[in-house]
């Protein structure tokens, strides 16, 4: 009785050598894209370094559309206060958001070097693991690691390069560019990733190649990126075998049309995947939804009037330097049971399918009814964020509604086919030809311009109270407050705001909304197209975590984002917003967290320094 | 022989306690081997040489009595329990010894004390019962207290080992209090290190009553009614109108205009007639437009909810809705009997306790069994068993989520129902988004839990060549949970639960131990006692657990609701675990002429938890000098003993690692590691290592080092025991967090911590009989201890307990070295910033901004580093939930038939983190109820001395947003426990109905508290079931607070 009594195995889990083979390292490198969405196993909305998953969401929601200039935090003031912290760009070492987000992104880097490590051990055998396998395996691995590795540098721009061939255990140093290495996984995946994959998440060769343009165009390498772009344009197509092309606006975002011909790179969610949680459904958008709304939870992702304001067109084009001199109407300060008259100016079609705003079909789901579903109005403004919004008709299909709040099977998109349009024009401003530029960035306006494609009062119809042919047989229903009508006489939609449905003056009209868009004639001088270009990705791609990396990116962080808190701190004198300031050299980048400079402290020496400014 | 000369003495013989007869008392002529013992009904019968002779009365486990014949014929003796003089034998690892030849620090319970106190659990009683043990529990039924020995010595698990009839266990909840027949509780090392790796949190070693001689029937009964103790404002929560007032003082402040959709906007606030229709006035609301279905199926039904619900303008207090007052029944049947070669003792306990928090309550059953035999001379062998059954249905608590916690959150707005009896909530309204307590507890009504649990051992002994005896006992338990819960789909709350769930879930767990002792013991030449002990023990705990979960029923019913029915997906899980030790022990204790004592322990333990270091080594050794038995001390009268003792060893543990900690380890979870590849709802399996192994890591040890003193003065009126001890824990393992770039695998446990403890254990007695029918005891047990991190790792200085909603980077306990563990941490508060000109001033001198979001009205922070600025590093200790010292105080008065004693249990200088004030004291916190504080004692540029800062719309770190000295108070205080009194029918007057005792008395608990404490109840921080750890206790968001209790009870004897 000794050794052998004591001799316990761990239960269920495995070693080393048993996934050591050739399913083994298939099932690590399923992992590996297990941590792209950055959820983790507690079931009910952590991030994978444990905490809330909003703080790590893979869609940067927070750091690159709130911090960015296109979105409150939403909700109220008391609510989630760090994220007033980073919205004010107050952010400090010890904001534990940005540690979660590191600790997030390297488990994504250790997965991805997990894959990397065993993969030499597999042995080939021809018909079972042959070399192409080898290399497709590591391959995506690499892109994998290439993407973790594109968020840390362009979140904390100084990070420790750790692959497979460094202990990860030992504290690492951050004083290298990691730019050549986040390169070379991206050229490795373009060079050895098939042009058609089996499974429509997994990235292919186009994919890479996308990814590495957009590394060189971080970098300035736009010669480089314009020489990637010239070949993904006319030949790219998806992982499951679609041409790259633009879809119609109403198909872009729609998760019952995901993996579509525009789909570069997107992280895939399931809504019914029968674990009984949200954890691969979306869970760090969980707040991000209309409160007091069928939705439930939680308010937060509000649109600023600076964004919407950006929509307003003349002639159908945006009014570039102009578009703060005449605001967007909006419903601030109006109670959903007060009569409200929708913006009359015209608008670009991509406004109401970026921002829900009152009147507006919120999809399906009826005229967006204003204040009733907003938390703190005069906090966070009037807006809703809708990109990520399914249509009740399919809420059975892409709605997991097991928890406090939803989730939902929308792709995050990392990488779409608007987006390498519009950074291949900027590749051509800066280092070809302008006609070139024009011609992408009029590709991406002709399919807003496709007038069946935007929001109609229409969308009403579906799951309107009643719909009627003339106000009095609508004055005799028997609607509760916020009930609509569609009148075919009319043509229009009306909201029961309460009071007595027998009297016309307790209904809020609303006609179709007034959308103009163009098509440029031409660029410009260089300056101005890069004006337009930048622009251009702002209506294209607000609400999609890019705007702050790209300002950045662009060296104009300072003076956009001033601009922004001075003109919407004016209209939210109690936000964050208001006393908000960016501040060069410093808010380019986030801080290396102190918790991680503390743990790579050796002997007193941390391995780990910290960025400028902090 | 001379008939002349035979005198024939007879009498009764019975117990001084009680009055019960005694079987089986061994009664011997002095100076010769003429004797006999007590038949079935107490009485003997002895033929004596002389009416000169004298007897002695000698029975186990009481004094002997020397009687002088003196000519007499009838002698009734009344014989004692030998509490007094240590002759009592104290049962220690592995073998007994008499009282007054230890040389560890063992404290010995006062069980007929303990036991007087009617409580439903043994930890329960034992608070304030011993020196050395601290015991803090909860309002809860059925929750178990902690009980913590000698402070705290690790980073992990510091629940004592339970031995109970020889048999290791973690947990004594389920032990019926009356069956216990001895309670000691081992301390140190040279006490406890024969338990080797399991000891360094201290032993309580129980044994459990035995049958004797002749037939015994005890039958005790209580009844009990308990009262919330807060029939007031438990969180001093305003009323509607003062909560208006609040938002329209924060707006005002902040240079806001305030405006709300429930209290409309003019200058002075109006409270609404509805809150749904949110902000609704009389006439306004339809009734009939009324719908909401509460078991609503389809989610999207909820969407054409129309809630209508009256403002409850007067103000709803939840405390009250949820707190009641409470009933408890507790009942015991005892039936023990024997003869000499068989003894028997069975018991049956049923206890219903409710809890004064709806849907709590413990019901329990226990039977017990213990027999032995004596199969011939020198065989013997015997069992014990019991077997519970219980349902304990509890809450949550110390958390802002539970319903404890929603009582300070939900507003009082917010009346329990809505116009149509379904429950009310904060849809729809600018409320917040906590929820209705009463919902939260009611709609727990068809959750089920079962626990079954058989403890028990059975023995054998033979004893052979004189001296020896071999012992082999096997014992353990057998454990199993089943439970189940319903989710019901929510509709009154802002942000609602909409999927109906039903989950089912079974545990079981084994654990046996088999342990061979042989024991020598003997008496050479007269002054050299030996005894030996020499064993092995093995020991083996498995179990499993499955579970499932199904959502989407037709109908709620809990007669169809299982997981079979559901049209939803279903879930599972199930995970099951392993481990084993293998140790050798030996014990030697020698003893010459009752003055000088040894005693040395080793044990060698094994465990399946290490790989590399998988056997550790416990030695330990101690001394004693009994200096009242020296020549010299001998006229000394009144010092009935005074004894030495000194002792050092080490303890181990190993409960504080992971059980695969050795290796590393890979697997997947379907939340985090799989992935919906194909982009359609099915995920596949991936995998991520889940564990980086550490082969190398071995036991904590805990070296201890205790000297001791006992004293007796004036035969036993008066018994003061001390111990001093310096409790050194080293190797504790402890996880540190790696660098995120190592990944998220589990990091392994290492051996790198320290723990120091240092303290001062005493307990004084006094008894004094006044007169033949008047006696007063009283009992002081006094605890002290002083607590020190000395090292967590290598370069780290410190880890982070809980920040509750301050949030990562903001912690409100941190651990760190040269600090207590669980050290409450943040900015010192100096005062408020009275002046803009003080801010100017301020940071004139810093040379820019002396504190971030300095402004009129918030908190001024010290600057503790003194370098000019309000940094993080002026974040400072703060207090500490550790208490300076607990005490318990035991009185106890006989006047005649009456009994009254009163226990006193206190603890000081223990502080606590009130959190709740987060939620009460600042608007800008999360939107919730808010306190009088906030509204009438608040900052105002014309109310400098204030206790809250201003109130304001939006947080500040000046104010909400960090942990700083606002929230620590004194947690100290004083409580009578339980005051009895009783009243003992005397035997004559019970003759007429047969019965041999009869006792009623009627006992009030919890009956007052003196603390300053502003929460319900001061004793919070570290009961089992809170929202606490070892590392991060003492933390108060909602406690379950104990009630007053009031009983009436009986004791009856057959």
């Amino acid at each position: 009785c000794g050794d052998e009594f004591l001799t316990r195995p761990a239960m269920g889990s495995l070693s080393e050598d048993v996934v050591a083979d050739r399913n083994g390292v298939e099932t690590l490198l399923m992992g590996a894209y297990g941590a792209l969405s950055q959820t983790g196993s507690q079931g009910w909305g952590d991030g994978l370094p444990g905490d809330g998953a909003w703080a790590v969401c893979p869609s940067n929601w927070l750091y690159g559309s709130v911090l960015g200039t296109e979105a409150h935090k939403g909700s109220d003031a008391g609510d989630q206060p760090q994220m007033n912290t980073l919205g004010g760009m107050n952010v400090s070492p010890s904001t534990g958001f940005i540690n979660l987000k590191w600790r997030g992104l390297y488990e994504g880097i250790a997965r991805a070097n997990s894959v990397l490590s065993v993969l030499p051990d597999v042995p080939i055998s021809e018909g079972v693991f042959s070399e192409a396998d080898k290399a497709r395996i590591e391959a995506e691995a690499r892109f994998l690691r290439g993407h973790f590795y594109f968020e840390l540098k362009r979140f904390y721009n100084n990070v420790p390069w750790i692959d497979e061939t460094v202990d990860a255990l030992t504290p690492q140093p951050n004083d290298q560019d990691i730019w050549p290495n986040i390169e070379a996984d991206f050229q490795f995946a373009y060079n050895n990733l098939p042009a058609v994959q089996g499974q429509a998440g997994r990235p292919n060769s186009w994919a890479a190649a996308s990814y590495l343009a957009k590394t060189y165009m971080y970098q300035q390498k736009f010669s480089e990126a314009k020489a990637l772009y010239d070949q993904i344009i006319p030949n790219g197509n998806t992982s499951n075998g679609l041409a790259y092309d633009l879809v119609p606006l109403d198909q872009v975002h729609n998760p019952v049309n995901k993996n579509n011909a525009e789909s570069v790179f997107a992280i895939q969610a399931s809504a019914d995947d029968g674990t009984g949680t949200i954890q691969n459904a979306n869970p760090g958008m969980m707040l991000n939804y209309p409160y007091n709304s069928p939705f439930r939870c939680c308010g937060f992702y509000q649109p600023t009037l600076y964004l919407v304001n950006s929509f307003q067109t003349v002639d159908g084009k945006p009014l570039i330097n102009d578009f703060l001199s005449t605001p967007v109407k909006n419903d601030l300060g109006v109670l959903s049971s007060e009569n409200f008259e929708p913006h009359s100016g015209t608008l670009d079609p991509r406004l109401d399918w970026t921002v829900g705003r009152r009147g507006v079909p919120f999809h399906d789901w009826g005229p967006h009814p204003g204040q009733r579903w907003v938390r703190d109005q005069a906090y966070s403004g009037p807006y809703a964020s809708k990109k990520h919004i399914w249509w009740q008709k399919d809420d059975q299909d892409v709605n997991n509604p097991s928890q406090w709040a939803p989730g939902t099977s929308y792709n995050i998109p990392i990488i779409r086919f608007a987006d390498v349009l519009l950074m291949a024009a900027e590749a051509e401003i800066e280092t070809g030809s302008l006609s070139q530029a024009l011609q992408y960035i009029n590709r991406v306006r002709e399919r807003a311009a496709d007038e069946s494609a935007w929001v109609k009062n229409e969308f009403n119809r579906g799951y309107a109270f009643e719909i009627v042919n003339s106000e009095a047989e609508m004055l005799a229903l028997e609607p509760t407050s916020g009930s609509w009508v569609v009148r075919e006489d009319t043509g229009t939609t009306f909201v029961y705001l309460g009071g007595g449905a027998a009297d016309i003056n307790n209904w809020n009209e609303y006609s179709e909304p007034n959308y103009n868009i163009a098509l440029y004639d031409d660029l410009g001088n260089q300056q101005q197209a890069r004006e337009i270009v930048r622009f251009e990705r702002k209506l294209e791609l607000a609400l999609e975590g890019h705007r702050y990396f790209d300002l950045v990116r662009w060296g104009v962080a300072e003076e956009e984002i001033n601009e922004y808190m001075d003109y919407e701190g004016d209209f939210f004198p109690a936000s964050y917003i208001n006393e908000g300031q960016f501040t060069p050299n410093k808010n380019e980048y986030f801080p290396i967290p102190q918790r991680q400079i503390d743990l790579s402290t050796v002997g007193g020496t941390p391995a780990l320094q910290q960025n400028t400014g902090y | 022989q001379d008939i002349q000369t035979v005198h024939e003495v007879s009498g009764t013989v019975t117990d001084a306690s009680d009055g019960e007869t005694l079987l089986g008392v061994n009664i011997m002529v002095v100076g010769t081997t003429t004797g006999t013992t007590t038949d079935m009904e107490g009485n003997y019968t002895l033929s004596v040489p002389s009416t000169d002779s004298q007897l002695r009365f000698s029975y186990i486990g009481y004094q002997p009595v020397v009687v002088n014949v003196e000519g007499r014929s009838t002698i009734d003796v009344e014989m004692e329990i030998s509490a007094i003089l240590g002759e009592d034998i104290v049962v220690t690892g592995y073998s007994a010894q008499r009282r007054i030849d230890l040389t560890g620090s063992i404290s010995v319970a006062d069980v007929p004390q303990m036991q007087k106190i009617a409580e439903s659990s043994v930890s329960r009683q034992l608070q304030g019962q011993v020196s050395g043990v601290t015991v803090s529990q909860s309002g809860q039924p059925g929750d178990e207290p902690s009980v913590r020995i000698r402070g705290i010595g690790n980073f992990g698990n510091v629940s004592p080992l339970y031995v109970v009839d020889g048999v290791p266990t973690s947990t004594i909840g389920d032990l019926n209090p009356r069956d216990v027949e001895s309670l000691q509780v081992l301390k140190d090392a040279s006490a406890a290190s024969i338990y080797g790796a399991r000891a360094s949190n201290g032993v309580i070693i129980i044994t459990t009553k035995q049958g004797r001689p002749g037939l015994r029937v005890s039958f005790d009964s209580y009844v009990g009614y308990e009262t919330p103790k807060h029939h007031g404002n438990a969180f001093n929560i305003a009323s509607p109108m003062e909560m208006a007032e609040l938002e329209w003082l924060a707006y005002n402040n902040s240079g806001l205009t305030p405006s709300s959709s429930l209290y409309g906007d003019g200058t002075t606030p109006q409270l609404p007639d509805y809150i749904a229709p949110a902000g609704a006035m009389e006439g306004e609301v339809n009734h009939d437009d009324y719908y909401v279905n509460p078991y609503y199926t389809n989610t999207g039904d909820l969407g054409n909810f129309y809630r209508i619900t009256r403002a409850n303008k007067q103000g709803t207090n939840w405390f009250q809705e949820i707190f009641k007052p409470a009933y408890t029944v507790n009942s015991n049947l005892a039936i023990s009997g024997g003869t000499d070669d068989a003894s028997y003792m069975l018991s049956l306990n049923y206890i219903n306790q409710e809890g004064t928090l709806l849907r709590t309550y413990n019901e329990r059953y226990t039977l017990r069994v213990n027999t032995q035999f004596n199969l011939k001379e020198n065989i013997r062998i015997g069992q014990n068993a019991s077997i519970a059954v219980w349902e304990n249905p509890q809450s949550g608590s110390l958390d802002e989520g539970t319903a404890t916690g929603m009582v300070y959150r939900q507003q009082p707005i917010i009346p329990v129902y809505d116009i149509a009896g379904n429950f009310a909530g904060n849809f729809g309204a600018p409320l917040g988004n906590a929820s209705n307590p009463v919902a939260q507890r009611e709609r727990t009504r068809n959750n089920t839990g079962e626990n079954n649990r058989i403890f028990g051992n059975v023995f054998a002994e033979i004893d052979f060549l004189e001296s020896v005896t071999f012992r082999s006992n096997f014992g353990g338990s057998y454990a199993t949970s089943n439970w189940s819960w319903f989710q019901f789909p929510e509709y009154e709350n802002a942000e609602n639960a909409v999927v109906n769930l039903y989950g089912d879930g079974a545990w079981n767990g084994t654990n046996w131990t088999w342990t061979n002792t042989v024991t020598y013991t003997d008496l050479l030449a007269e002054v050299h006692n030996i005894n030996i002990v020499l064993g092995t023990e093995a020991n083996e705990d498995t179990g499993r657990e499955r579970g499932g979960t199904r959502t989407d029923y037709f109908s709620f019913n809990p007669n169809y609701v299982n997981l079979s029915n559901g049209a939803g997906d279903p879930t599972n899980y199930s995970w099951q675990y392993e481990n084993a030790l293998f140790s050798v022990f030996g014990r030697a204790e020698y003893n010459y002429d009752n003055r000088y004592l040894l005693n040395a322990t080793v044990r060698r333990d094994g465990s399946s938890r290490f790989l590399d270091n998988r056997y550790g080594l416990f030695p330990s050794g101690s001394i004693g000098w009994r200096i009242s038995e020296e020549a010299f001390m001998r006229d000394v009268n009144w010092l009935t003993n005074l004894q030495l003792r000194a002792g050092y060893g080490v303890m181990g543990n190993q409960l504080n690692v992971a059980s695969d900690n050795a290796y590393s380890l890979f697997g997947g979870n379907q939340l985090s590691t799989f992935y919906p590849i194909t982009g359609g709802p099915t995920i596949f399996q991936g995998f991520a290592q889940t564990r980086i192994g550490n082969p190398a890591a071995r036991w904590e040890e805990s070296h201890t080092m205790n000297i001791g003193v006992n004293t007796m003065l004036f035969d036993g009126a008066l018994e003061i025991d001390m111990d001093f001890y310096k409790n050194d824990v080293r190797d504790l393992l402890f996880n540190p967090e790696l660098p995120g770039q190592a990944g998220l695998a589990s990091q392994p446990y290492v051996n790198v911590g320290n723990v120091e403890n240092k303290g001062l254990d005493m307990s004084i007695t006094g008894r004094r009989d006044i007169s033949q029918d008047f006696n007063i005891n009283a009992t002081v047990n006094f605890t002290t201890y002083s607590n020190e991190v000395v090292k967590i790792a290598e370069g780290v200085d410190n880890f982070d307990g809980t920040s509750r909603r301050f949030g990562s980077g903001n912690p409100i306990v941190r651990n760190q070295v040269g600090w207590p563990i669980s050290t409450f941490f943040g900015y010192k508060i100096e005062g408020f910033w009275n002046e803009q000109s003080e801010i100017d001033q301020a940071n004139a001198s810093a040379g820019g901004v002396y504190q971030e979001e300095a402004a009129l009205g918030r908190f001024r922070y010290a600057d503790v580093n003194g370098d000019g600025r309000i940094t993080a590093d002026d974040r400072t200790r703060l207090g500490d939930p550790h208490p300076d010292f607990t005490y318990g105080l035991d009185l106890t008065v006989n006047y005649k038939s009456f009994d009254v004693s009163a226990f006193f249990y206190g603890s000081e200088g223990n502080d606590i983190w009130n959190q709740v004030k987060w939620w009460t004291d600042f608007y800008p916190s999360f939107q919730g109820a808010k306190s009088k504080t906030a509204l009438y004692n608040s900052w105002t540029p014309d109310n400098h001395d204030a206790k809250a800062p201003i109130q304001e719309n939006a947080g500040s770190t000046a104010t909400n947003l960090v942990p700083n000295s606002y929230y620590v108070e004194d947690g100290s205080y004083l409580r009578l426990r339980t005051i009895q009194v009783g009243y003992s029918f005397t035997p004559d007057m019970l003759s007429y109905v047969g019965l041999n005792r009869l006792r009623v008395y009627v006992q009030a608990q919890n009956l007052f508290t003196i603390t300053n404490y502003s929460g319900p109840d001061p004793e919070v921080g570290n009961t089992q079931s809170a929202n606490a750890s070892t590392t991060s206790f003492g933390v108060d968001e909602g406690a379950y607070p104990t009630s007053r209790q009031f009983l009436f009870g009986f004791n009856l004897g057959f």
